[in-house]
């Protein structure tokens, strides 16, 4: 199958004062055409500055400190910007989380939509339409303003502008998080019929596992800038420590660990909060593989079940 | 206290420095009595535009003195008002001279005066002005007035402001609306025409404690609407609170609470809000005694000064450091807009 | 949209009665008579002093003295000026022109150079040019407007390059109709620029935060997330939404002008309603006075208006509500 996202060793540092925080670490994954990978994990643990290394959209105290991004076959990172201003919106898109806050408000859905398309002036307004009939809006909409639409609306044309030009790429950044449960099912409905008609590679972020496990391919968990494990719903469980508390698992012993340790690149990065964590755990632990492209980033349920 | 000073240097060097040079102003000013060479109302009629007088440590045949000293300057083309300097006699620059008597922060009378030279020369650092007054002393007691008349003219407008503001705010209802009725068409006129009307209410000649007054007055009248307004603003979220509640719940009567309760909170924004609002008043009071209808001769004000500039171009071209009055007003603003910047970054609760 | 208008309009009239109630209560509150000084004056009789005693309804209750006094206005009739014999009127008419001519011309000027360099600093923040111009705008929000125009009027007076004082010069009587023009704009480059100056420091500085705040918006990240080229991103969306209040403040500024203008034509020698309210003033000519209190007013509440309607027509989210 075709590689539409391929990252290789992705490491991203945010820059401070006196010193750099590493933000993303080791991220090495493949996402294939038709795929839907879904990565989780809990606020703050680097989905977003993921989402946005892709697009090359990191804010300019966030710096790359190696690796490589391949989008469709293409270096992003080594692209200039003239030429990853053409890739954007047509060979890879964003869906935003707020979508009210990611609408200019002072332009009509109309214009934003006529930006998202690079083409030229024939084809311009069928296209639209059709988007908007594909995520299932009326035509009207193009001459209304972003407030005048309600969240699920907003979150729709966000969806129809990212998929007007047909990408191979979509990432969806926690799309349903700020809408609630029966909009949040439309959308997902939406996203999966969007699926079947073009075979885009998706890139869903969420923090709910249980979301994830029902609508992914393959599932990858993210804790503090680290990939700790990826699996096949329906296929395989997840394993990891981290994995199973956040499918509600409740561990018998929790420790709280006494000391705080700050983020070293040397031992396992959930050592702090791990539960079954050992004194081996405290060394550089490595991603292992699986052939199924699964994998786990842990000592104790790394030997392949 | 401590902390907020530390912040403050380590948030802005400069705002710091502002701090204290504004300090050192008002300390100086206030001191003015002490450290003039000349009484304000001094006058020397054959010295008028007297450019400012040349302090030599070196004289004509090359010797070095440590004391400096200064030549009398004569008139040497009474048309073109030029001066040059007489280097037949050396004056020294001598400290704790005698001198005319004068009364020092209006009690006590003295002759002694901090430094100045002996007649028939003359120790002018900025000059002199038409009649031949010592410029620099007429700044230091002009900064007198203008540094005091702002002071107290923002401290009674915040006063106003904010009760009428808290009131406003807290009880709310037609109270209220009367009040932000008010304020608005207050707020309607611009302020420089409204000041001028306001006094244009009173008789042009005052004495000069009466004009004093009245130039605090009007500049307070002008400054409280916008501040009340704003005030009620943060009353009405403020009264929102939850300690609010509590404190009502504990019995506390109303005016305890909008002022150890509610007011408090406001301070953050007020001081920095004051601060900022000084700069507009010393112009107001710049403003009013350059046109004559401020503080009048012969009490100097800064505006005062440079009220003799306007109209005469061929006396500015001439005499050009009167506008030093002018330096010293902006040398005033800018410190006061440094340090309100500063303090509101500081103060914002935000960065604490 | 029209709705709107016509709100704001209605809010108008006890704004505009307050105020003119206001300016009575402060004319009245002053020393003696109205005509205490016409009494003085011999050449006024002492008919004319009833006469305009009862037009005025002077011998009436305050209260009716204030709506005689308003349907004057209304009229257009502001009483007679003390010190020019003339109809307060005349007088305002021909001063308000100058005037506005000047808060026209400054403020065009001030927002034509502050709105470009303000967004040239706000996407290069922290460079040296950012810190160049904010360094002028601090200077321009810190040095007083007289003393701007002392400085002004002291260089110029030196070079003799542009006239001062008066809008027109001594002229063949037979001069076009351009050539006037042209002699009144070169009176009025030197209080239009010292006006302009005082004005570019605040209009800076505001509209570099505002173009800042709007950079660093998602919606913004979007645009770039689209795929859109830089000048679309800038001059687009950020441009436009950075634009949006200041329209407001726009309407504002006529105030602010006003009392700006007020000063520097003083200084500057320029007829203006500055100058006007000022000479009322030193010669206690209350009407006069209260006319250019009024009218002033009168002019601010128009700004406001003005700032208000540009905005709904602007921002969709207000003219949609």
């Amino acid at each position: 199958m075709e590689k539409i996202l391929e990252i290789r060793n992705l490491a991203v540092v945010r820059k401070q004062k006196v010193n750099s925080v590493p933000v993303l670490n080791d991220i090495n994954f493949v996402i294939e055409k038709d795929e839907l990978f879904c990565l989780v994990g809990e606020s703050g643990c680097g989905k977003t500055t993921l989402a946005l290394s892709i697009m090359k959209l990191l804010p300019k105290s966030f710096a790359v400190k190696s690796g490589e991004i391949y989008v469709n076959g293409k270096n992003v990172l080594a692209m200039d910007e003239k030429s990853i201003r053409n890739i954007r919106g047509k060979e890879m898109s964003i869906i935003f989380q707020d979508p009210g806050a990611y609408l200019d408000p002072l332009f009509t859905i109309g214009l934003h939509m006529k930006e998202a398309l690079h083409e030229g002036i024939k084809t311009q307004r069928e296209m639209m339409i059709y988007a908007l009939n594909e995520v299932g809006l009326e035509p009207y909409v193009l001459h209304n303003y972003p407030h005048q639409l309600s969240g699920g609306q907003q979150q729709r044309v966000m969806i129809a502008m990212a998929l007007i030009n047909k990408p191979p790429l979509i990432i969806a950044d926690e799309p349903t998080t700020a809408l609630d449960i029966l909009t949040t099912y439309q959308i997902i409905n939406l996203l999966n019929t969007i699926r079947e008609k073009y075979h885009p590679g998706m890139l869903f972020i969420t923090h709910d596992l249980k979301l994830a496990t029902r609508i992914g391919t393959r599932t990858g968990i993210m804790y503090n800038g680290y990939i700790v494990e990826i699996f096949i719903p329906g296929k395989t469980k997840p394993v990891h420590p981290y994995s199973s508390i956040l499918m509600g698992a409740v561990h018998k012993h929790f420790t709280i660990s006494k000391t705080m340790l700050s983020r070293q690149s040397d031992i396992c990065p959930f050592f702090e909060k791990c539960p079954e964590k050992e004194i081996e755990c405290q060394k550089q632990i490595p991603f292992v593989w699986n052939k199924d492209m699964t994998g786990i980033r842990c000592i104790k349920h790394g030997r392949n079940s | 206290m401590k902390i907020f000073f530390q912040r403050l240097k380590n948030h802005s060097k400069l705002a710091y420095f502002s701090f204290w040079f504004l300090i050192f102003f008002y300390i100086v000013s206030f001191l003015a009595d002490l450290l003039a060479p000349y009484h304000f109302d001094h006058q020397f009629r054959n010295k008028p535009y007297h450019p400012p007088t040349k302090i030599h440590f070196v004289d004509e045949n090359g010797h070095f003195h440590i004391r400096p000293f200064v030549y009398n300057m004569v008139v040497d083309d009474p048309v073109f008002r030029t001066y040059r300097e007489d280097k037949s006699i050396r004056y020294p620059v001598k400290f704790f001279v005698d001198g005319p008597e004068r009364k020092i922060f209006f009690i006590f009378k003295t002759t002694r005066y901090f430094f100045g030279v002996d007649e028939p020369a003359g120790i002018f650092l900025f000059g002199t002005d038409t009649y031949g007054r010592d410029i620099f002393s007429r700044l230091l007691y002009g900064g007198r007035i203008s540094l005091s008349i702002s002071i107290v003219g923002v401290l009674i407008s915040f006063t106003l402001g904010m009760i009428t503001g808290g009131i406003a705010g807290y009880f709310g209802g037609l109270l209220d609306q009367i009040l932000m009725r008010f304020v608005e068409i207050l707020m309607v006129f611009p302020s420089f025409y409204l000041m001028l009307s306001l006094r244009a209410m009173f008789p042009l000649n005052l004495s000069s404690i009466q004009v004093y007054f009245l130039i605090v007055l009007i500049l307070s009248l002008i400054g409280w609407a916008g501040l009340a307004r704003i005030i009620r603003g943060m009353v009405l979220s403020l009264k929102e609170e939850d300690y609010v509640l509590a404190a009502k719940s504990l019995g506390l009567s109303h005016w305890r609470i909008l002022f150890f309760h509610i007011f408090p909170n406001t301070f953050s924004y007020t001081i920095t809000a004051l601060t900022i609002s000084v700069p507009g008043y010393i112009i107001g009071e710049a403003a009013l005694s350059l046109l004559g209808l401020g503080i009048q001769e012969p009490y100097p004000s800064w505006g005062n000064i440079l009220s003799s500039t306007i109209g005469n171009l061929k006396v500015v071209g001439d005499a050009p450091w009167l506008l030093l009055a002018g330096a010293f007003i902006f040398a005033v603003l800018i410190n006061f807009n440094l340090l309100g910047d500063a303090l509101r970054n500081v103060l914002d609760p935000k960065n604490w | 949209m029209k709705k709107l208008i016509l709100k704001r309009l209605l809010q108008l009239i006890p704004m505009l009665i307050g105020m003119s109630f206001v300016s009575f209560i402060i004319i009245q509150s002053s020393p003696g008579d109205y005509f205490a000084q016409m009494k003085m004056n011999p050449e006024i009789s002492p008919e004319t002093i009833e006469m305009m005693r009862t037009s005025f309804g002077l011998d009436r209750p305050l209260f009716v003295q204030y709506f005689f006094w308003l349907k004057n206005i209304c009229k257009m009739d502001f009483g007679i000026s003390f010190a020019y014999h003339i109809p307060v009127t005349t007088l305002i008419k021909f001063r308000l022109k100058n005037t506005l001519c000047l808060a026209i011309f400054s403020l065009f000027l001030s927002w034509v150079i502050a709105i470009p360099l303000a967004v040239l600093a706000g996407y290069k923040e922290g460079t040296l040019i950012d810190k160049i111009f904010s360094l002028f705008a601090y200077l321009s929000i810190s040095l007083p407007s007289f003393f701007v125009a002392l400085l002004f009027v002291y260089f110029i007076s030196k070079t003799g390059v542009l006239p001062l004082g008066g809008t027109r010069s001594i002229f063949d009587i037979d001069a076009n109709a351009f050539l006037i023009f042209k002699d009144y704009m070169r009176h009025l480059l030197v209080p239009g620029l010292v006006l302009c100056f005082v004005n570019i420091g605040w209009l800076f500085r505001l509209m570099k935060n505002n173009f800042i705040e709007v950079y660093n918006t998602p919606y913004i990240l979007a645009a770039w997330a689209r795929g859109l080229p830089a000048s679309s991103v800038i001059f687009k969306h950020t441009l436009r939404n950075a634009l949006n209040p200041m329209f407001t403040i726009l309407g504002m500024e006529i105030g602010s002008i006003l009392n700006g203008a007020a000063l520097t034509e003083i200084i500057c020698g320029w007829p203006g309603m500055g100058s006007l309210i000022l000479e009322a003033v030193l010669s206690h000519d209350l009407y006069l006075v209260m006319g250019s209190l009024v009218i002033s007013g009168f002019l601010l509440i128009i700004g406001n208006l003005i700032g208000d309607i540009l905005i709904a027509l602007f921002d969709p989210r207000i003219r949609l509500t």
